[in-house]
């Protein structure tokens, strides 16, 4: 969006306090949506959760389309429709709800840059695995990606989802990296985060912010979803207090609150 | 450790070894750590390659990107960042990736896409040192990757517009170089008083941005209202590069110093002799004036001019 737009976009937002028919919209939970969507979903659901702002979770599969930049998921709020964790927590923001207000300067600079390593390495890991793994595209995200659509509509647009990957990464030089690359540098961020949380509960200690709902996101999804190899859960549990800190969130935000929506649970 | 560590890389122009970001790295970890390297800068000759530059060569090892290089060298025990805490280590990582997602989009196009700039600076620079015919295709080609790699990362599918993504990634790295400057506060390097691995990244993303005159700056004045960030810049390039800059070695620049300053003593000599001059030209007995020589009329003229002054 323009600055212009933006600025337009917040202003309408400061107007309205959040009303109990917030929508979050995202894909097919069962048989359609994958892991790099499913983990952002999740991320902005802990997100609304910490804030305590009430959100009803719809599962459509054209989600991806009637987002305005093309990813899920978005919520759709009053009249206004926002996609993605950044301009949703900036949203938030512009409706007076913030996580992140009590940090400090050099602390907001952190957690931005944490976030960014969560996007750089544990999303583009997830995409990699997800589309550019020859087995994984095979078995799972083939099926999954196009299950709602007929035959041919169902191989066209898998194809050409995993064309737009693929071009991606090769943009962003990983478009010649080994599986076993891709899992050593999700074994780094990890240990960074692992590093980096050591033994508080939250990333800024008391508080949770948006860094520890996008690393939730990213982790719980990663350790709970099936795939054709255990490799990439084994790298994260390798991590107990990581562990520690996904069961901590589930129980506090999730299980707590009797949402319940998490529909597996971590062992 | 003993073999020889050869690095080919572009080279440097406007006070900067290298304008290329990677290779500006590489470098700088180098001498952070000590490692000694031999650089081969790329000119135009056909003699080595510029496909994955930077390089870095050993007896039996090719490695090609900065991050590989980097590690490769920590492997050989030139490490850099032996005295960080491993919660400094993760924000490392952390701070790399915040300059790779936010601060080099708009780098790449103030280097590459932006028109001006692109036409007048950079791609002549390159192309002096690529070979022709490659000369008019290689600059082309990295052109276009910048823009292919700025849309697919930050564009809007399914229409790819440049336009809506130029605000938007100028707005990160502006946001992003005051999220450095803040980290930075007063303090030399990032982490204490050593460098390390990030400041070698920040350094290599921030110089080349720093320095090189653009015509079309937005992004070099906002850094230049970041005094730390730029004094940052100018510590590392006066500690660990002066050496290999303009070609005049210590013991040349102290004769040249020499000589200026005997230069300077003798227009000073002068100029107080000039001055003492002048004292004494004020200071000695005025003659009268002299009187100039007036034109010499016929005495009737004189009377009848002097007769008719005096008539209304």
């Amino acid at each position: 969006m323009s600055l212009v737009a933006e600025a337009f976009v917040s202003q309408i937002a400061a107007a309205e306090p959040w009303p109990e028919n917030a929508t979050l919209y995202q894909q097919l939970k069962g048989e359609q949506i994958l892991l790099s969507d499913n983990a952002a979903s999740l991320a902005v659901q802990a997100f609304l959760q910490m804030c305590n702002l009430p959100i009803k979770v719809v599962c459509r599969a054209n989600a991806e389309y009637m987002s305005p930049s093309g990813k899920v998921p978005f919520i759709h709020v009053g009249n206004q429709v926002v996609s993605e964790l950044g301009p949703i927590v900036q949203f938030v923001k512009a409706k007076g709800h913030s996580l992140s207000d009590g940090l400090d300067e050099v602390q907001k600079a952190e957690m931005k840059a944490y976030m960014e390593l969560v996007n750089n390495m544990l999303l583009t890991a997830e995409l990699y695995l997800q589309w550019c793994d020859e087995a994984t595209v095979g078995e799972i995200t083939h099926a999954r990606y196009g299950s709602p659509y007929p035959w041919p509509l169902n191989h066209i647009l898998a194809y050409q989802k995993q064309w737009e990957v693929k071009r991606k990464m090769k943009a962003i030089g990983w478009g010649n990296k080994t599986l076993d690359q891709v899992l050593e540098d999700v074994d780094q961020c990890c240990q960074a985060l692992s590093q980096r949380l050591g033994t508080q509960p939250y990333f800024f200690n008391k508080q949770p912010t948006e860094l520890d709902a996008l690393v939730f996101g990213h982790l719980y999804t990663i350790l709970t979803t099936q795939l054709t190899n255990d490799e990439l859960s084994e790298k994260v549990k390798n991590y107990s207090n990581l562990l520690a800190f996904c069961r901590r969130i589930e129980q506090h935000y999730f299980e707590d609150r009797g949402k319940g929506s998490l529909s597996i649970r971590l062992s | 450790m003993a073999a020889p560590l050869e690095l080919s890389c572009w080279g440097g122009g406007w006070g900067l070894p290298s304008v290329h970001s990677e290779s500006l790295v590489v470098m700088a970890y180098a001498k952070f750590s000590g490692a000694p390297l031999k650089v081969n800068v790329i000119d135009n000759t056909w003699r080595g390659s510029r496909g994955d530059v930077p390089i870095l060569t050993t007896e039996n090892n090719i490695v090609s990107q900065p991050a590989k290089i980097l590690n490769f060298l920590r492997k050989q025990k030139y490490n850099a960042d032996y005295e960080l805490s491993a919660k400094q280590g993760a924000d490392t990582l952390a701070y790399i990736a915040l300059l790779e997602e936010k601060l080099l989009p708009a780098v790449l196009h103030t280097f590459w896409v932006e028109s001006e700039n692109y036409f007048t600076v950079t791609k002549p620079w390159f192309a002096s040192r690529i070979p022709f015919p490659l000369s008019l295709i290689l600059p082309g080609r990295m052109s276009k990757g910048a823009l292919t790699r700025i849309l697919l990362t930050r564009g809007q599918p399914p229409l790819y517009h440049l336009r809506e993504v130029e605000a938007q990634i100028y707005r990160d790295a502006k946001e992003c170089l005051n999220l450095l400057s803040n980290r930075l506060g007063t303090s030399q390097f990032f982490f204490g008083d050593t460098p390390s691995t990030l400041d070698a990244y920040v350094f290599g993303f921030l110089a080349p941005l720093y320095k090189v005159r653009f015509p079309k700056v937005q992004l070099q004045e906002h850094l230049k209202q970041l005094s730390n960030l730029c004094r940052f810049c100018d510590d590392i390039l006066n500690s660990y590069f002066r050496l290999s800059l303009g070609g005049i070695s210590p013991a040349g620049q102290e004769i040249v110093d020499a000589n200026l300053q005997k230069l300077t003593q003798l227009v000073n000599k002068e100029s107080n002799l000039i001055e003492k001059m002048d004292d004494n030209l004020r200071q000695s007995p005025q003659l009268p004036p002299r009187k100039l020589p007036t034109l010499k009329l016929t005495p009737a003229e004189e009377e009848s001019d002097s007769l008719q002054r005096l008539s209304p």
